[in-house]
């Protein structure tokens, strides 16, 4: 075996391998700068993070956590929705988020309470509201209703005296 | 040469570069890359590289730089200068031998 051939020959082989170590390198690059590899640990800090800033909103903020989660907007909604509208019913300004109770009384409790009325001030009373489901009762309310009110407007102003007559304390 | 304010002249294709002549080391490069063997070099010391583990050795000496440093922070080039002594070290010697023997016969097949 001469000397220089040797030489050369571990020459070349040293080339080979200084090729491969930088395609190492290189691939190795890739995934760090894209976080392909240690996408577990990676991930695992994100939620770790998360979470101690859900911590941190809830003990500033205060309340159920779903309330507090943020749309696709960035906004976050107070729990109970403030904004005061008109009731379709009665006509009265009404905060939103009790609009649910108000329309309970404005309309009448459920079926149940309101079946157990007379049926004369109870027909009287549905002539009056508009847009109640309870349609059941129109074919003897235009029979007997004496007033006639068109769509949308005060119709339940007999409603609301009978109503205050029955809630007020 | 004469300073000049234009441009040099674009030195003619049959003109040698203004180097030293071809050394011997990239005669051989040459006619390796010609005859296709230093491309069939490389596959073979890849496979064997991969097959006894080297590959995942040194992939794990960059995932443990990269987490020291911080991954962003990590260029090829820092790659290479961890990697490259370990793997020069860490070649076992039955890879070695094969390669050298091929390179060997090549060489004298090529009467270099």
């Amino acid at each position: 075996m001469s000397s220089p051939r040797s030489q050369q020959a571990s020459d070349c082989f040293g080339d080979l391998l200084d090729c491969i170590i930088a395609d190492v390198a290189s691939e190795c690059h890739r995934i760090a700068r894209l976080g392909l590899d240690r996408n577990l640990e990676e991930e695992e800090e994100e939620l770790r993070r998360s979470v101690q800033a859900r911590v941190a909103d809830q003990s500033s903020g205060g309340e159920a956590n779903g309330k507090n989660v943020v749309d696709i907007f960035g906004q976050t909604h107070p729990a109970i929705a403030s904004e005061i509208f008109e009731c379709m019913n009665c006509g009265r300004p009404i905060v939103a988020g009790r609009f649910a109770p108000h329309l309970e009384k404005c309309m009448g409790k459920g079926r149940k309470a309101r079946a157990k009325a007379t049926r004369s001030s109870t027909i009287a009373r549905n002539r009056h509201s508009r847009g109640s489901p309870v349609s059941v009762y129109a074919p003897y309310s235009s029979a007997t209703s004496t007033h006639r009110v068109p769509n949308g407007t005060v119709g339940g102003i007999g409603e609301e005296y009978a109503d205050h007559a029955f809630e007020e304390p | 040469m004469r300073a000049s304010i234009n441009r040099p002249p674009t030195p003619d294709a049959e003109e040698d570069p203004p180097q030293k002549e071809l050394s011997l080391r990239e005669i051989i490069n040459i006619k390796l890359i010609e005859s296709g063997e230093k491309e069939k070099l490389m596959e073979l010391l890849r496979e064997r590289l991969i097959e006894c583990g080297w590959r995942d050795e040194m992939k794990a000496l960059c995932r443990a730089y990269a987490r020291k440093k911080g991954r962003k922070n990590v260029t090829v080039d820092d790659l290479v200068q961890v990697i490259t002594p370990e793997g020069r070290a860490s070649v076992p010697d039955s890879v070695k031998a094969e390669l050298l023997q091929r390179i060997r016969s090549f060489l004298v097949s090529s009467s270099l």
